[in-house]
């Protein structure tokens, strides 16, 4: 058994507490005062408007905000700039185009010293679960919207973070492509205990995906709605449509 | 538009137009022609050509040859390495604008072969004189164009990085210094050019050896042909620094897209 295998099965999911938090850029406060908790190990989708400071949530949970009053907790410690325990997948994958299929899988090994070998050995088998094996030398500009997601999900991944951040990642994807990939996500959420924070717009998506689902709207959260074994999605949809 | 590609044509027609220019040469030479412009003192083809296969029996040419190489090679790699290091510097760090874009800015301005008389009073031997122009010279679009580059370098990349992870010297080394390629080819190919200009010069005014010297002791000798011979000599130089330039700029690029890369 390789250490990143063993490293991923004693990894658990980082669970996030904000309290009294605040959000915004200069002057204008996209988030007031919210407070909201995310399980370690759940799927927690944020659905909400255009603007209503889903990705500005997901950015402060990733460090790359500092929230302009309240505290975010990642597990017992403040949110403190980023780390690798918490991977962010970005609508815009964020490929390194100069980097090849495999090597921007090798990145967060690399940057965590992992020999080269066993580099190599983890991101092969990523890139066989994601389903890639014909691009892993491409460069990123050769895939097409669906492969790109893969290679960010496989790179988000590879490292075993506690945590995955996901900013609208589908968005952009075609209907089929975007079906696809919410099946290749749920198969490969099945093998991880990371938590995830999904942000999307899309209700359908989000009751897919979901254990959890937090409504943002009005600079808050308006509602959060467990639906795990709820049957009946059609009133749940019908719920979040009215919350939104 | 990006210019379309030549085809099966483009290297003919290269050949066909080069051809034609020195043909236009010899038949103005050959036939003394005053125009507007006087061509009566210009060698003809044969006299440069026969001139030519005499310098290249003598050493002097190789060793002058040599010596010009040495000097732009020195000059525009010390400028290549402070001018990237300063571009990336002042693209990430206000503290190092602060600091060092006044003075910058100011330098900027003045020509490099103005700087002559500071060479000579600054360095002990010409040699480092002329090296020291040559790094200016080059210095500066290097840097200039490094530091536009890392300005225009997407925040997603390095976000990208910092979540998956990586530190301030992941950044640097994984997104900032193959990112800004492209742009650092681009200050590179224009350095390359304007350090033969202050090379050339700088060998003129004060050089003993060198390419431009020999070329400017030929004028003054009212040898016409060994100074086309000369002229020649660093054209024939500088495209091929700057090929050399070109070609390892679009080898390391390779990731562009194809209308974004470089095309000689």
């Amino acid at each position: 058994m390789t250490t990143l295998v063993r490293a991923e099965q004693e990894q658990t999911g980082l669970g996030f507490t904000l309290e009294r938090v605040s959000l915004g850029y200069g002057r204008d406060l996209v988030v007031q005062e919210i407070d909201l908790r995310v399980v370690p190990g759940e799927v927690l989708v944020v659905v909400g408007a255009s603007g209503s400071g889903k990705s500005t949530l997901l950015r402060a949970l990733a460090g790359l905000l500092t929230p302009v009053s309240g505290r975010i907790l990642a597990g017992d410690a403040d949110v403190a700039g980023t780390s690798g325990e918490r991977a962010m997948v970005f609508q815009d994958d964020g490929l390194l185009p100069w980097r090849s299929v495999r090597r921007n899988i090798e990145l967060p090994l690399r940057i965590r010293k992992v020999g080269r070998r066993e580099r190599a050995a983890a991101a092969h088998a990523w890139i066989e679960r994601v389903g890639l094996n014909e691009a892993e030398d491409k460069l990123p500009r050769e895939l097409s919207g669906g492969m790109r997601q893969r290679v960010q999900l496989a790179r988000a991944l590879v490292a075993s973070p506690r945590a995955v951040l996901m900013d609208e990642p589908f968005g952009a994807l075609d209907a089929q492509t975007r079906a696809q990939m919410q099946r290749v996500l749920l198969d490969v959420l099945r093998d991880t205990r990371a938590t995830v924070v999904f942000v999307t717009h899309d209700v359908d998506e989000a009751l897919l995906l979901a254990d959890r689902v937090a409504v943002l709207g009005g600079h808050g959260v308006r509602t959060v709605l467990d639906v795990r074994g709820t049957a009946d999605r059609a009133s749940l949809r019908d719920r979040i449509l009215k919350e939104l | 538009m990006k210019g379309g590609r030549g085809g099966r044509w483009s290297w003919p027609v290269r050949v066909a137009s080069v051809l034609v220019a020195a043909g236009l040469w010899q038949v103005l030479t050959a036939t003394d022609a005053r125009l507007w412009l006087r061509f009566d003192r210009l060698p003809t083809l044969d006299e440069i050509a026969a001139e030519a296969a005499r310098q290249l029996a003598t050493p002097v040419y190789v060793l002058d040859l040599l010596q010009s190489l040495i000097r732009i090679l020195t000059g525009f790699g010390l400028a290549t390495v402070a001018g990237v290091a300063a571009g990336v510097a002042l693209g990430r760090s206000a503290r190092t604008r602060d600091v060092l874009l006044p003075l910058l800015e100011v330098v900027r301005p003045i020509p490099a072969i103005a700087l002559v008389p500071v060479a000579i009073l600054l360095f002990p031997t010409d040699e480092q004189g002329i090296v020291f122009i040559t790094f200016v010279a080059a210095f500066f679009p290097i840097a200039v164009s490094t530091r536009h580059a890392v300005r225009a370098l997407p925040t997603l990349f390095e976000d990208a990085v910092r979540t998956l992870g990586g530190a301030r010297r992941h950044v640097l080394w994984h997104v900032v210094l193959p990112g800004i390629l492209p742009g650092v080819f681009g200050g590179l190919s224009v350095g390359i050019g304007v350090a033969w200009i202050c090379v050339i010069s700088a060998e003129m005014i004060s050089g003993e050896f060198g390419v431009g010297y020999r070329t400017w002791q030929a004028y003054t000798l009212v040898d016409y042909p060994a100074v086309i011979v000369g002229m020649a000599t660093i054209g024939l130089l500088g495209w091929l620094t700057s090929a050399a330039v070109e070609l390892v700029g679009r080898r390391i690029t390779r990731w562009l897209p194809r209308g974004e890369r470089t095309t000689t």
